[in-house]
């Protein structure tokens, strides 16, 4: 997999770029990792590849670490990233409901992206955000105290980029 | 940063006294919530519009806007006070902000349809003191929270801040404040509660530079957030006990491991870290007394394993989150071989006030063996979710009713989980004799012993133990009759399988196999003798793991079948799901006190629910897939969950009334 | 170090502070089981099978594993009490739930008594994660090109991304710790022959130069060794009771001042890759007589069993004659071995199986003392000897009836009679050649080698262990193909001669050479390419040509050749010649 966007070379100093703000420690590894992420949305081969070149580190680790961490995805996410938070308060709020009904709209299983690259959809364990259960953050925004009836209209409200403020308000 | 580094203690009370000496007691100041929770329901709006106001009438001067860190009411959230009169609005929108600009911040008058209605006596309540909510909790962490600005030092050095670093560093010896730790009788607000004190002293007699104080800020436990508040909120507390514990046992080097999940925690925690330099908090010689520390932040990979010192110390060295066997102190051997110290946010945030206040002060706080307070995270299925600060021995049922207000839409108390998947599940419903009858099976109660609920348990380390939960980092899950408590177990083992490293074999392979025994329980058909391997299992995987992760693993398994065996007996042998969760157990069905709103039959995603408005509405049973939407919708209670398989004997009257069109379409399709 | 006093079962023993339980253990006899222990490594504890009850004072209990419990000054430890050995069953239980029946798993299984484990959860993997070759590549070899990817139950191991790993040394540790064989080598080449163990491993680190060396002593092969690529490993050192192993050694040059050389280097033996007709390299059962005499050796691979590449013992073998011997495309001259060894071969082929022998040969060179009595004996013991030299070898199966593996096709000349002769295995007895080196080695010492490469004596027949250069002397193969009797033979002379130098203690030289005039010399240096004896050199201080006394043999070629007339042969200058010229005709 390679990131078609973006010549080789601009890739390696790109990283080197991110590695360099943390000084190539070691003890960086996941923040450098975390940062790349950012930039590319995801963690392309190539880059991990380029992480490993720049900070000495042998590549199996890198890549032990970016399988291990539950912030790291090796695959392109979505264009919307959908993400249920399924951790105990929510979980007795009954956000197993909303992960059905996401999954049965959006025609994936959590975890997966349409096939249209629009949408991702994720369970996370625990947002801390639990006296708001079910909780669901679209593109991070956090959409509290959910219910089924109110997906559709986030799912809405997500594909049509309409402001944040005015769905909250209303949810709440 | 406007302020200049500080050299000496001295010049930090010259600041506080200029800084009281400049503040206008009698400005007013209007305090927005800015915690997570607030900002999910749009605080930030509520902000704007205030910040609008203020300009627009060119009150800059004499109005201060304050964004603060967390004041623990989440569930009324966006709150606004406004003091110097103290009043507490809730549930605050941005059109409401306008009006209590002009109304309380301009003309000095009350909102009352913002203000907080006691739903039991229905009075309103003006301060923030006198809700309930608030009445019974004792605030010694999060008191500074609703008061000052997490990114402005100097608030927090207006509130008292860092009096208790500079004493700490210029009138005592590391040992005396070890032994004042000790006196206090902290322990660790992590989970197992090891005492702080002894913790300090064995890090400080390891003769090994450096020696590394690490914060762990990794809260993975479910349910549990008042890390994340109090590093949103209150950043420089944490810092200052970092320090003070870093110049007790001798360490210059201090590591904040904060979950990338929290990005508002890192950010505030960033700045709080720079403003401290800057004012000579941290760096070399701090406060110039020589001491040198400094404060690093790692942001974690999101595991929760990594909640596991040794598995927090893998990481912060960049590699996988693998705990390793602790026969070995990590206060001995820990971040790269170095002795290290780790505490809890919420360990490190007591320390201030017990340097501050002593140790009897803060002894004579809690039971004998918990002292001073806990934060709990109130959540599931209460009335007043949000942040709790209490005593420790404080009973259940204080916090659930008076502090949480009982259980939403008239349902039961049925259990309390506390401490997260380590920890376990407590039966607080009221007693029953089937209930009774179970724990003596279990040998927990001799048959003399009265029926009991958990209810008027206090609130302690020990208690909780010997209860068969834990404190863990203080989360407490209610809930209610709707929770089946197969599936609670199910749902933490299942969390535990993806949560686990993976190193050991009794975590890894034991948990799914546990796992896969509950799903198959869940699905009726299991056995009794499953209900067996999952006790004999859980005792084997506690005995044989390696780090606390799985050595507290089988705990919730172990608390559902000890306080209701009878729940698992109904799914193994009856083959019914009590609480109607477990999907293969269960019918929906709707009975007679339906009044035909249609809610239900909106949300149906397979069309499953006929009716007519305002007439009994009707479930076709074949089409229902027990999602559980219409259950969720409706207002009246009127969706039930019963045995699987006798949805239509409920709904006989329904049946009969949509008999009708339903041949009619068969007849149409035929 | 402190001693730590511990107790295991009962039995007391003293420890040095601070090892681990497994050690102690072990030493006292007591077997503890392990699945992810390996003693070179950081204890992993990752199986969790070496569980035991740790007690101490107070009377507390728990069970720790053993592998990573380090002692303390009065621990008491049981191996067998019925907590430990649930402890040990279930954990090996909840494995094989999850696992294939692996038979490391099965036969500890065997061990604690479980017949079948009481779940199964549907999933089937070979790997049990032990972490050995994780390990093993990061802590030992140090190429950490494997690592664990994901966490919990979706652990693996894995090269990165899955694919090859660039790290890979393919030193095959991981493959070869692997309990299971999840983790296995590719074949790259085809030949796996038995005789590829000729060393101790494929591509061993560690070999005896040869087999029955002297001295018998193991050395390190730096291109295949871990520590040499990585820096890491060690294992060897760490494993040697003796503590003898030196990775700082290196060759060693030292320079010894000899009055005589014998030069004795030996021969080559012929690869027969390139007769294609014969398929060694490509038939496995194509083997030649210097792999023959390794299997054949008690102390080789297969203990001096004569087997076949799948182990079975060959039903019938051929031997090839004259392979690269008398043969026009490769050596013209007769090795003069060959017929007496292969006939040694069927001697022994008859004497430790029941094959079938067949002899190939052009012409039955039996010659020497006993030989030919040595012939009619393999006769009388039912050898086929078949005068024809052997076709092509081919593989069987071309038609129905043919048996064995392997066709020998011939012509017998004797009965005038094409033939195909089915067989299990065939020796290729090959060539005796000159070593590869001969002819550069020849150049360091001034002697030179003939056109099929043996170094040629001062005179075939009046100095046969002579060469042109005083001094050096040659013994055995290294002058052309022989036999153990005529090699030592030479080699009796060889040394008799260089004695003789020694006994003499000094040197008669012959007294005529040539000299310098150094008046005359211009320093032109031709004189020194000139010389066939390297005697001459240049003095660089003086700027003239030096004769060395000791090496002209007074040929007289620079005498000839010198431009300006300065050199001169002592005994033969001009003005001599004339005379002896005068003298004649007088």
């Amino acid at each position: 997999m390679t990131v078609a966007t973006e010549p080789k070379y601009d890739l390696q100093s790109k990283i080197d770029e991110i590695v360099g703000e943390y000084g190539a420690k070691p003890t960086a590894l996941i923040m450098i990792l975390q940062d790349v992420q950012k930039h590319y949305r995801y963690l392309p081969e190539d880059a991990l590849r380029a992480v490993a070149k720049s900070m000495k580190l042998p590549l199996a680790q890198i890549y032990g670490v970016a399988t291990f961490y539950r912030t790291f995805t090796l695959k392109p996410i979505g264009k919307n990233h959908i993400c249920v938070c399924t951790g105990t308060a929510c979980h007795v709020r009954q956000a197993v409901v909303i992960v059905d009904k996401l999954e049965r709209d959006l025609g994936i299983r959590a975890g997966e992206t349409t096939a249209n690259g629009e949408v991702s959809l994720e369970t996370v364990n625990c947002l801390g955000a639990c006296a708001l259960g079910p909780l669901v953050t679209a593109n991070g925004i956090y959409y509290g105290n959910m219910t089924v009836n109110k997906v559709e209209k986030m799912m809405s409200d997500v594909l049509h980029k309409k402001r944040v403020s005015e769905t909250t308000e209303e949810a709440a | 940063m406007s302020t200049n580094k500080l050299n000496s203690p001295a010049e930090l009370v010259a600041l506080k006294e200029r800084l009281e000496k400049n503040r206008n007691a009698n400005k007013t100041v209007v305090t927005v919530c800015a915690g997570t929770g607030c900002m999910a329901c749009g605080c930030d709006a509520v902000l704007k519009t205030f910040r609008e106001e203020c300009a627009n009438d060119r009150l800059e001067n004499e109005v201060e806007i304050k964004a603060t860190g967390c004041h623990g009411f989440c569930e009324r959230g966006p709150l606004v006070v406004v003091h110097p009169l103290g009043v507490f609005y809730q549930r605050v929108k941005p059109a409401d902000a306008k009006l209590i600009w002009e109304q309380t911040v301009k003309g000095g008058h009350l909102v009352n349809k913002l203000l907080y209605r006691d739903p039991q006596s229905n009075q309103i309540v003006k301060n923030e003191k006198d809700i309930p909510f608030y009445k019974k909790q004792m605030r010694i962490i999060f008191g500074k929270n609703g008061f000052m600005d997490p990114t402005a030092i100097n608030d927090y050095i207006l509130l008292g801040g860092y009096q208790a670093l500079a004493m700490a560093l210029t009138k005592m010896t590391p040992e005396q404040i070890i032994d004042e730790v000790k006196k206090s009788g902290l322990r660790g607000r992590g989970g197992g509660g090891f005492p702080t004190g002894k913790k300090w002293a064995t890090c400080r007699a390891v003769k090994v530079e450096p020696k590394y104080t690490i914060c762990n800020a990794d809260e993975g436990d479910p349910g549990a957030f008042m890390d994340r508040s109090l590093l949103e909120g209150n950043p420089h507390q944490v810092i200052e006990g970092m320090l003070i514990g870093a110049y007790a046992i001798g360490s210059h080097e201090g590591f904040v491991y904060v979950r990338n999940e929290y990005p508002l925690a890192v950010k505030n925690l960033t700045i709080a870290i720079k403003a401290a330099r800057d004012c000579g908090f941290l760096g070399e010689n701090i406060l110039g007394t020589g001491f040198s520390f400094d404060i690093e932040i790692s942001r974690g990979g999101g595991a929760f394993v990594c909640g596991e010192s040794t598995a927090l110390m893998a990481s912060l060295e960049g590699k996988v989150g693998e705990p390793r066997a602790k026969y070995i102190h990590t206060v001995e051997s820990g971040l790269w071989d170095k002795p290290s110290n780790l505490n809890n946010v919420e360990t490190w945030a007591n320390v201030p006030p017990i340097i501050e206040r002593g140790a009897e002060w803060f002894a004579s706080i809690g039971t004998d063996n918990s002292k001073g307070t806990k934060v709990f995270a109130l959540t599931g299925k209460v009335n007043n979710t949000g942040l709790v600060e209490v005593p420790m021995g404080i009973t259940l049922r204080e916090i659930l009713y008076d502090i949480g207000g009982g259980v939403p839409r008239g349902k039961k108390f049925k259990a309390v989980q506390t401490g997260g998947p380590s920890g376990g599940t407590l039966i607080v419903e009221t007693a029953e004799p089937k209930i009774h009858a179970s724990m003596v099976a279990y040998g927990d109660l001799r048959d003399e012993d009265e029926a009991i609920s958990l209810l008027d348990l206090p609130v302690d380390f020990d208690e909780l133990t010997r209860a068969g939960s834990m404190m863990g980092s203080g989360g407490m899950i209610v809930m209610d009759e709707d929770s089946c408590m197969v599936d609670i177990a199910r749902y933490f083992i299942h969390f535990l399988t993806e949560e686990s490293c993976g190193k050991c074999v009794p975590c890894r392979e034991g948990l799914v196999v546990m796992l896969n025994i509950l799903q198959k329980i869940s699905e009726g058909k299991g056995t009794i003798e499953d209900i067996e391997y999952l006790e004999e299992l859980s005792q084997v995987i506690i005995d044989t793991s390696l780090c606390q992760l799985g050595g507290s693993a089988p705990n919730p398994v172990r608390s559902t079948i000890r306080y209701f065996r009878q729940e698992f007996l109904a799914h193994v042998i009856d083959k019914r799901c009590p609480a109607g969760v477990c999907k293969d157990l269960v019918s929906h069905a709707i009975d007679n006190t339906c009044n035909g709103c249609h809610a239900c039959l909106k949300s149906c995603p397979t069309n499953a629910i006929v009716g007519e408005p305002k007439r009994l509405h009707y479930i076709i049973q074949d089409k229902c897939i027990q999602c559980g939407a219409c259950y969720q919708i409706c207002r009246y209670n009127s969706i039930k969950r019963i045995k699987h398989g006798e949805g239509d004997k409920l709904q006989e009257r329904a049946r009969e009334l949509w008999q009708p069109p339903l041949k009619k379409v068969t007849a149409e399709v035929a | 170090m402190d001693k730590a006093k511990i107790t295991i079962d009962g039995q007391q023993i003293e420890v040095d502070d601070g090892s681990y339980v497994l050690e102690a253990a072990k030493s006292l006899g007591i077997e503890i089981p392990t699945l992810c222990y390996y003693p070179y490594m950081v204890p992993y504890a990752a199986c969790r099978i070496c569980c035991v009850e740790a007690h101490g004072a107070g009377g507390w209990s728990k069970i720790v594993t053993a592998c990573n419990y380090p002692v303390w000054d009065g621990l008491e430890i049981f191996t067998d009490t019925p907590r430990v050995i649930n402890a040990r069953r279930t954990n090996l239980e909840m494995l094989m739930a999850n696992c294939a029946p692996v038979p490391v798993l099965q036969r500890l299984a065997e061990q604690l008594g479980i017949t079948e484990p009481r779940w199964k959860t549907g999933s089937n993997y070979t790997c049990i994660l032990c972490g050995l070759c994780v390990r093993i590549c990061d802590e030992v070899v140090g190429a950490h090109a494997l690592a664990f990817i994901n966490r919990g139950a979706k652990r693996d191991v894995s090269t990165p991304f899955q694919l090859d790993s660039e790290s890979c040394i393919l030193c095959g540790a991981c493959a070869k710790h692997c309990p299971t064989g999840y983790i296995k080598m590719e074949e790259i080449e085809n030949r796996y022959i038995v005789h590829q163990e000729m060393n101790l491993s494929p591509n061993a680190a560690i070999t005896l130069p040869f087999r029955q060396a002297v001295p018998n002593v193991p050395q390190i092969v730096r291109e295949n060794c871990i520590h040499f690529k990585t820096g890491g490993c060690m294992v060897c050192a760490k494993v040697c009771p003796k503590d003898c192993i030196e990775y700082g050694d290196r060759p060693n040059f030292e320079e010894v001042e000899v009055g005589a050389v014998v030069i004795a280097t030996g021969f080559d033996s012929f690869d027969p890759t390139p007769m294609k007709q014969y398929g060694y390299g490509k038939y496995p059962n194509v083997i030649s007589s210097e792999e023959f005499e390794v299997m054949n050796n008690a102390a080789g691979p297969t203990g001096g069993k004569i087997v076949m590449e799948n182990g079975a013992e060959p039903r019938a073998i051929a031997i090839l004659h004259c392979i690269g011997s008398r043969d026009h495309d490769y050596h013209k001259y007769c090795s003069r071995v060959c017929c007496m060894y292969s006939l040694k071969f069927s001697h022994l082929v008859k004497e430790k199986t029941s094959a079938e022998v067949y002899q190939l040969y052009i012409d039955m060179r039996s010659f020497g003392k006993g030989y030919e009595e040595f012939y009619s004996r393999i006769l009388d013991e039912g050898v086929n000897v078949i005068r024809g030299k052997a076709a092509e070898v081919v593989p069987s199966g071309y038609r129905q009836h043919e048996e064995g593996h392997l066709i020998v096709r011939c012509e017998d000349t004797l009965i005038g009679k094409y033939r195909e002769i089915p067989v299990d295995m065939v020796i290729l007895s090959t060539a005796l050649e000159a070593r590869r080196d001969a002819k550069e080695f020849g150049r360091k010492f001034n002697i030179s080698t003939g056109a099929d490469g043996w170094f040629i004596e001062a005179h075939p027949k009046l100095a046969p262990v002579s060469t042109t250069t005083e001094g050096i002397f040659l013994a055995g193969a290294c002058q052309g193909a022989k036999d153990i009797p005529d090699a030592v033979a030479q080699g009796g002379a060889a040394a008799a001669q260089a004695m003789k130098l020694m006994a003499q203690g000094e040197v008669m030289m012959d007294a005529a050479y040539a000299v310098i005039d150094e008046a005359f010399c211009s320093g032109c240096k031709m004189c020194n390419d000139m010389c066939p004896y390297t005697a001459i050199s240049f003095d660089d201080a003086k700027k003239v040509s030096v004769v060395n006394s000791a090496l002209c043999k007074g040929c007289g070629t620079c005498v000839a050749a010198c431009p300006a007339g300065a050199i001169m042969a002592r005994h033969f200058t001009d003005e001599q010649i004339y005379a002896q010229i005068e003298g004649i005709l007088a």
